[in-house]
């Protein structure tokens, strides 16, 4: 098997994600059709005559149907259309007005986004006219504008901002008092979510957002003009508590794609708490990467500074997440940084106690435990990349002269293969919460058998090997059914190798473990994951590892080599 | 690399090789000072802690953060001075103010939760301050920095916030 067929390259124009959008040049379209499906070449010729729009000089193909704004798409020039309304990922609205063009032979200014392409259309992006109408629109939106910037958490990566230093009016004539939403300044939207109406410009994107992606219908805006107003649909106001108006209502949002809201959000509205005031992003270093947190492998770009991550966001990925990613992989960057997380190497004295040692000392004990062991069996976590299960698979046996069986284990829910994963929302989100289960199997790695696992109903006896050792990203049987009580004869001696945390080890049968070798998160290693769709998708490291923990492939090097020069103190 | 000396040779005029000229110069102006010191009571230093030099309006000495009439620091921790510091000598960390600790409603959401500026770093520039869109971070014209170790350089907010006279 190769990994390098259908990689996904994640590139730099990506990272941009509401500007990235599924709609392509046509001619690589048409290239992609016809090698994915043979049958449609009838179509392909009987396609009507080619559709051209002429957008800043530029001549681009559009199919039918094309707003201008997407044939600019198409184009790769819709950088140069300023939006607010637009999203490429939702429903066209139309309500901001900011993507005003002018169209040759059209007496008024027509909206990029909802005007649909003709055959021979000139459209000019960059006229005095079309600079003077978006000037008009951002004074109109900076009228009741609080710009409190600098307390405001997009101030960095806000189009507001951006789109103000581009066609803002630079002053203002506007003399009268700001409109103030009193009970809507720091609303909580949910535990995740926090509204600041004075901020929000009308858009609807979130509006949009809840009623076609997620289908939650849980925002809408009251009233109009000035006072228009977002609120939760499912507020529900208490009678006998007149007073108390500003109070959190019954249920807030309930979706688990609440995190896409602060992404869509234009402006600093709408703010996801996690990350509200924990980093300017002018200081982030962005790095893609892809989300480990289910078997879907969202692309996401991780953002760090000075090897601390503060968030994860997603990148648009057509085959896999589009603009998307839950919160629950949002967030799963808090395993990386968990205090608790083990990234020294221990070993188990006679005392049964964990003590932490030299990297030379518990490599040389695995490495003449594994030299004189009968039966050695590893237990890969489906958090291992591909690459990480190739190396166990070449590696072990040059090591230990005894039989060698490598198996995977999953371990989250009743998960144990590919067989069992399934969706289990409408987008995203899939039952099993490994990355990388699919490309154990195409390596042709079997499950564990049951027998190992804690409350099998299985009693054979096969749990015969003297030495185990059980490799894991930190995904692999978290929350499941506890993926250190595997059930081992009692003289075996287990080693944990990768990303384990101190609370896990309580639980523990504390004798059994001899070792604990500290691994990499995926945000720390480079390899290749197989998703769900049995795509394959490669990454590079995106911060340094923590502690003293080392790659896999640098601690084979050092028991095979015995090439000390990799260990860091 | 090796390292090379390369003699260069100077020429002296013979006034100056004869150097007695210039320590007779140089006694004199000892003598011109000793006796405005000792006969006309005129003396150049000052008897510093009681008495104390006045220095320009303009100079730039410990750093304060200025707070308004409910003692709240003007602060909303934009980020913006530790962004701008040449000298990398701010650090500060957010946090959300609690909205019923806020009287000022809307402009102050955000508070800084640790404010430190390690004043052995900082070179006086200024930068902060103009950088600051609040007016927080100001420079007075106190120049008594000295300290005892040298982790009391190092201010946090209570000790920012003590002092509140600017510049003239
Ligand atoms: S939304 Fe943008 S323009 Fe408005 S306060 Fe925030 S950063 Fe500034
Ligand atoms: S909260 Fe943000 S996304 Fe929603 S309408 Fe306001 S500006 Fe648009
Ligand atoms: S005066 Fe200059 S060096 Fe000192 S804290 Fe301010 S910006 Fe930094
Ligand atoms: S620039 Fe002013 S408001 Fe911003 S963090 Fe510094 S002192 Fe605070
Ligand atoms: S982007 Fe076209 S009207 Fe808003």
């Amino acid at each position: 098997m190769s990994f390098n067929n259908q990689n996904i390259v994640v590139n730099k124009r990506r990272m941009y994600i509401n500007y990235c959008s599924d709609k392509k040049p046509l001619e690589n379209l048409e290239d992609q059709e016809n090698l994915e499906n043979q049958e449609n070449q009838e179509n392909q010729k009987n396609r009507p005559l080619k559709n051209k729009i002429n957008i800043d000089g530029k001549e681009i193909e559009f199919l039918p149907g094309d707003t201008i704004m997407q044939a600019a798409e198409r184009g790769g020039i819709a950088h140069k259309i300023p939006r607010y309304c637009y999203h490429p990922g939702l429903p066209i609205a139309g309500s901001c007005r900011m993507c005003n063009v002018e169209i040759e032979k059209a007496s008024k200014l027509m909206t990029a986004c909802s005007t649909p392409a003709s055959n021979g259309m000139v459209v000019h992006t960059n006229t005095s006219k079309v600079q003077k109408a978006c000037t008009g629109v951002m004074e109109f939106l900076l009228t009741n504008h609080p710009l409190d910037c600098p307390v405001c958490d997009q101030a960095g990566e806000c189009e507001l901002q951006e789109y103000n230093y581009e066609y803002g009016p630079g002053t203002s004539r506007f003399s009268e008092t700001k409109r103030v939403f009193t009970n809507a300044t720091t609303k909580r939207l949910s535990d995740k979510i926090t509204l600041n109406m004075n901020r929000c410009i009308n858009c609807e994107r979130c509006i949009r957002f809840e009623e076609t992606i997620t289908k939650s219908y849980e925002l809408v805006m009251l009233n109009r003009s000035w006072e228009k107003e977002l609120t939760l649909s499912n507020y529900e106001s208490d009678e006998n508590d007149k007073d108390d108006e500003d109070k959190m209502p019954t249920k807030g949002l309930t979706s688990s794609y609440q995190g896409c809201l602060a992404d869509i959000c234009p402006v600093g509205a709408l703010t996801f708490n996690d990350f509200r005031f924990q980093k300017r992003v002018w200081f982030l270093n962005r790095q893609p990467s892809i989300c480990d947190a289910c078997s879907k492998g969202c692309n996401i770009e991780v953002h760090f500074e000075n090897d601390i991550i503060y968030r994860y966001t997603p990148i648009f990925n057509e085959k896999v997440n589009r603009h998307w990613m839950c919160d629950r992989g949002r967030i799963s960057y808090h395993d990386v940084e968990d205090s608790g997380r083990i990234t020294m190497p221990f070993m188990n004295t006679i005392d049964s106690h964990l003590h932490s040692v030299e990297w030379m000392t518990v490599l040389s004990y695995l490495k003449s435990t594994l030299a004189i062991a009968k039966k050695v069996l590893i237990i890969l976590g489906t958090d291992s990349t591909c690459e990480e299960a190739k190396l166990f698979i070449n590696r072990i046996p040059s090591l230990s002269k005894g039989e060698v069986k490598v198996c995977f284990y999953n371990g989250t829910g009743d998960v144990s293969s590919s067989k069992d994963d399934e969706k289990i929302d409408y987008l995203l989100q899939m039952k099993d919460q490994t990355a990388n289960t699919k490309g154990l199997e195409l390596l042709g790695i079997p499950p564990l058998e049951t027998s190992y696992v804690p409350d099998s109903t299985d009693n054979t006896d096969s749990t015969d090997s003297d030495v185990v050792i059980y490799f894991r990203s930190g995904r692999a049987g978290v929350g499941g059914r506890g993926g250190l009580e595997l059930k081992l004869k009692s003289s075996a001696s287990l080693f944990l190798w990768g990303v384990f945390y101190k609370k896990e080890l309580d639980k523990a049968a504390l004798k059994q473990i001899v070792a604990i070798i500290p691994g990499l998160m995926t945000v720390e290693k480079s390899g290749t994951f197989i998703n769900c769709d049995s795509l394959s998708q490669s990454f590079t490291s995106a911060i340094t590892h923590k502690g003293a923990a080392l790659p896999a492939d640098v601690i084979f090097q050092i028991m095979i080599l015995e090439n000390r020069s990799a260990i860091r103190s | 690399m090796v390292t090379k000396t390369l003699n260069v040779s100077r020429k002296h005029e013979i006034k100056e090789k004869f150097y007695l000229i210039a320590v007779l110069q140089g006694m004199w102006i000892t003598l011109k000072y000793f006796c405005r010191g000792f006969f006309l009571w005129k003396s150049y230093t000052i008897n510093y802690p009681e008495e104390k030099r006045n220095y320009s309006q303009r100079f730039r000495g410990m750093h304060f953060i200025s707070y308004d009439e409910n003692k709240i620091e003007n602060c909303t921790a934009c980020y913006l001075c530790q962004t701008v510091c040449p000298a990398e000598c701010i650090t500060i960390i957010a946090e959300e103010r609690d909205p019923l600790k806020n009287p000022s409603g809307v402009w102050k959401e955000k508070k800084p939760k640790s404010f430190d500026i390690d004043a052995l770093r900082c070179c006086f520039c200024g930068m902060c301050e103009e950088s600051c869109p609040k007016d927080a971070i100001k420079l007075s014209r106190n120049y008594e920095l000295a300290t005892r170790t040298r982790e009391q350089a190092i201010y946090n907010l209570d000790h920012l916030k003590r002092e509140v006279k600017g510049r003239g």
